[in-house]
């Protein structure tokens, strides 16, 4: 199984910590505004930022989502509650193979186009190919490494507007994953269930002692030690994901999981 | 639970797998547990009966129209009882638009079958004149929401709006239809409460009431419609086998389930 | 054969005491009931029961366009279903979407055009599955309505809501919001939706006869009535999040 010297042994931990958390606590002002809803008048002092457009007098700034007023600096920005996941280049997100041929796999990225992995992405390069001087493989020219409907985690390569994304398998934490679960939730939550410097994260994975690996499309990857551990963490992310507007999240999470362990009967 | 998409992800059904054979679901059920029902009646202003029901997370509605026409020539005293099921995409981003799939029209079968076969249509009530005009009953099945179990949910909100259904009663004068005024309810038009239970397979392992990701990765299905003490249709989709005592024990699961639900849900509540 | 009991049609529309048949006053709305994100599986969903009217919509996309040689190469394409269920209306309608659904699909998503950035997302599409469940008069302002809230519930960006609303004229009166019987009773029907970002109207039809100045009138009483049912549709939109917000803040904003 040569085909597997790629993929990472350890279990991936998180390394989206270097995510700012845009829900921060302190920052966000709690007004919830909706598409249309003016934000300011003041359209000399504030520019609009994120999220947000000048009416056409550019007398006004209004907003174009569902979501979390937020100012910073003199820009003004809409945290959304509400959106899709639009890729960017550096990404980390977890991709399902949902079709392949002979120079391509086609993944589903959870965005509005299908994601490109080119078998080349998928073997390392710089490393000799093949065994002790033996001739190179073709492994890097076909398309036999992944199955369709295989979960991989990959990291997108390039992305804009008008091409299909281009994916990569190469990379620390990248590869196919063989176990556990993927649950989906809205992308636009992700930051919340990092957590400001991952540590939502780090409390979820202390508590309910499993393995979890979020990326920015949506889909979190999860193992526990049993069902029942990842019943309470798939919960548990639900409750996030439906309170990411709030604060305080982190603290009464960490109650919640404490509390429902006892309810649950769990160590 | 995760994203639906017409791909599988191995990952998926290998959880969904090894979690069944240590006899635990996904969604914290056991083996033989259902969903939560939810039945409401009679919300819709514009049908002779309807009925909202839900079954877990999957939620049909269904309405019943009546109309009045020529019997087929063979049964020239009977009503016509007809079931139309409906697929919405807003339902599911599986289901697509344009004519109805094999898949809606399974499902509407299949609870065609299992009413039809139970006498709960009284159809020979239905007729106002032999030969010139009868009653045809519409029943119509919409998908709201789909989670998996749509046979279920749509047997169980055909019999609600049907029992919940009020029509105006006509006679024959002089060849003509002339309306009495009075209605026609529930308990004219349903003799038999027929439930049906839907039973996935994947490998070796049959559980009851398959939830979405269940129903995606299962093998094959079978739906066994049963009244008081009779079987009145079974179907057998997908591709798994089933051994000749497994189709035993189901029968008698479903039996056990019918009695169960019909005390349950106590659908003569939504009579008018 | 024909169905035998027809819909009679009352010779007046207005009672006695000077109201309308279901009770309101001549510029009184039906009461209205908005929800959103009331369906799993749709990227947004909203529901509306506006009078008796009861209406699903959800929205799907950005996503793939099928068919293919549907999609554009420069901008995406919004798609608006309208459908009716069978058991909605008076007469069993055929299950099949009929000429008067596709016209009503087009010019809904004419109508909320305007308020989507389409151009920012070439070779994509937008659906929006609008099934109108329950039918008494004013639907296409209804569904207009619920669309806008569902493509708000799918965090799409939009320059603004929008909110429709239809004028009529019974028995030589100006009235607002006609329920069915109204509308096919009465002398003339102007339903139009207005986008809130630049204060435009994005659908007026108008079928019936009416002179320049009730014309004039009647856009006046619809601007009136639209701000109403706008107020509604933005506390649909915020309350699920605000009842989150206020149970956890513990009173302080």
């Amino acid at each position: 199984m040569e085909d597997e010297k790629n993929e990472p042994n350890e279990e991936p931990t998180t390394d989206n910590s270097e995510d700012v958390d845009e829900f921060d606590d302190e920052e966000i002002s709690r007004d919830l505004v909706v598409p249309g809803e003016t934000l300011t008048e003041d359209t000399k002092t504030f520019l609009p930022g994120r999220g947000t457009i000048f009416n056409k007098d550019r007398t006004k700034i209004i907003s174009l989502n569902i979501g979390l007023k937020q100012v910073k600096r003199n820009y003004i920005n809409v945290i959304p509650l509400r959106g899709f996941y639009t890729p960017r280049p550096g990404d980390k997100v977890i991709a399902l193979v949902t079709d392949k041929n002979p120079v391509k796999y086609i993944c589903d990225i959870n965005a509005k186009d299908r994601g490109i992995l080119k078998p080349k992405n998928t073997v390392a390069r710089g490393k000799p190919r093949g065994y002790r001087g033996g001739a190179p493989d073709r492994q890097d020219n076909s398309t036999e490494k992944y199955k369709i409907g295989d979960i991989l985690i990959v990291k997108v390569l390039s992305a804009d507007r008008l091409n299909k994304p281009e994916l990569t398998t190469v990379g620390k934490y990248l590869g196919k994953r063989r176990d556990g679960l993927v649950i989906t939730i809205d992308p636009p939550k992700i930051p919340r269930v990092i957590g400001r410097s991952g540590s939502m994260i780090k409390m979820l994975k202390d508590l309910t002692k499993s393995n979890i690996f979020v990326t920015q499309n949506g889909r979190i990857w999860l193992k526990g030690e049993n069902l029942a551990h990842e019943r309470l963490l798939i919960d548990a992310i639900r409750k996030i994901e439906k309170e990411a507007h709030t604060v305080g999240l982190t603290d009464r999470m960490s109650e919640y999981i404490e509390n429902e362990k006892k309810i649950r009967g769990m160590n | 639970m995760m994203n639906i998409k017409r791909v599988i992800s191995t990952i998926e059904k290998n959880y969904i797998l090894s979690n069944l054979k240590k006899g635990e679901r996904i969604d914290g059920r056991d083996i033989w547990q259902y969903r939560d029902w939810n039945v409401k009646s009679n919300m819709i202003a514009s049908a002779e009966g309807s009925a909202e029901v839900s079954l877990g997370k999957t939620k049909v509605i269904t309405g019943v129209k009546y109309d009045v026409g020529a019997p087929f020539p063979d049964l020239p005293n009977e009503g016509v009882c007809t079931f139309m099921a409906e697929l919405l995409p807003l339902a599911s981003p599986l289901f697509e638009r344009g004519p109805p799939s094999e898949q809606a029209i399974e499902l509407a079968r299949v609870v065609d079958r299992g009413i039809r076969h139970a006498d709960c249509v009284q159809t020979k009530k239905l007729c106002i004149k032999e030969k010139k005009a009868v009653y045809i009953i519409f029943v119509d099945i919409y998908v709201i929401n789909y989670s998996g179990n749509l046979i279920d949910a749509g047997g169980i909100s055909s019999l609600t709006a049907l029992i919940s259904s009020k029509i105006p009663e006509g006679k024959w004068e002089n060849d003509e239809v002339v309306w009495t005024g009075k209605y026609l309810t529930g308990d004219t038009l349903v003799n038999e409460l027929p439930i049906v239970s839907t039973y996935g397979k994947i490998g070796d392992i049959i559980f009851s009431d398959p939830s979405l990701p269940e129903e995606l990765v299962c093998d094959g299905k079978i739906s066994i419609s049963v009244t008081e003490d009779k079987i009145t249709s079974i179907q057998k989709s997908g591709f798994a086998t089933f051994t000749i005592e497994e189709v035993e024990m189901l029968t008698k699961k479903s039996m056990e389930f019918g009695k169960k639900t019909r005390k349950d849900l106590n659908l003569w509540q939504y009579k008018l | 054969m024909p169905l035998i009991i027809k819909d009679e049609y009352p010779e007046k529309l207005f009672r006695e005491d000077g109201k309308r048949l279901d009770g309101r006053d001549k510029n009184e709305l039906r009461p209205i009931k908005m929800e959103v994100g009331v369906l799993e599986n749709a990227d947004g969903s909203a529901y509306l029961e506006w009078g008796n009217n009861k209406i699903y919509c959800a929205v799907y996309g950005p996503r793939e366009v099928h068919p293919h040689h549907l999609a554009k190469p420069d901008r995406g394409i919004l798609r608006v279903f309208y459908r009716m269920a069978t058991f909605s209306v008076f007469e069993r309608k055929r299950p099949a979407p009929g000429r008067r659904e596709k016209e009503v699909s087009m010019v809904i998503t004419d109508c909320l055009k305007p308020v989507l950035f389409l151009e920012l997302y070439p070779g994509t599409s937008f659906e929006v599955f609008i099934n109108v469940l329950d039918a008494d008069g004013g639907t296409r302002c209804a569904c207009v309505t619920v669309a806008a809230l569902a493509l708000a519930d799918a965090g799409i960006p939009m320059r603004s809501l929008v909110t429709a609303v239809a004028i009529g004229k019974i028995d030589g009166e100006l009235i607002t919001d006609l329920s069915g019987i109204e509308d096919k009773a009465g002398e003339a029907d102007l339903p139009c939706a207005m986008t809130w970002f630049n204060e435009e109207l994005s659908l007026l039809q108008f079928d019936g006869k009416m002179d320049l100045d009730e014309f004039n009138e009647s856009l006046g009483l619809a601007k009136e009535a639209i701000s109403k049912i706008y107020e509604i549709q933005l506390n649909a939109l915020k309350k699920k999040y605000i009842e989150i917000q206020e149970e956890y803040s513990g009173g302080e904003k």
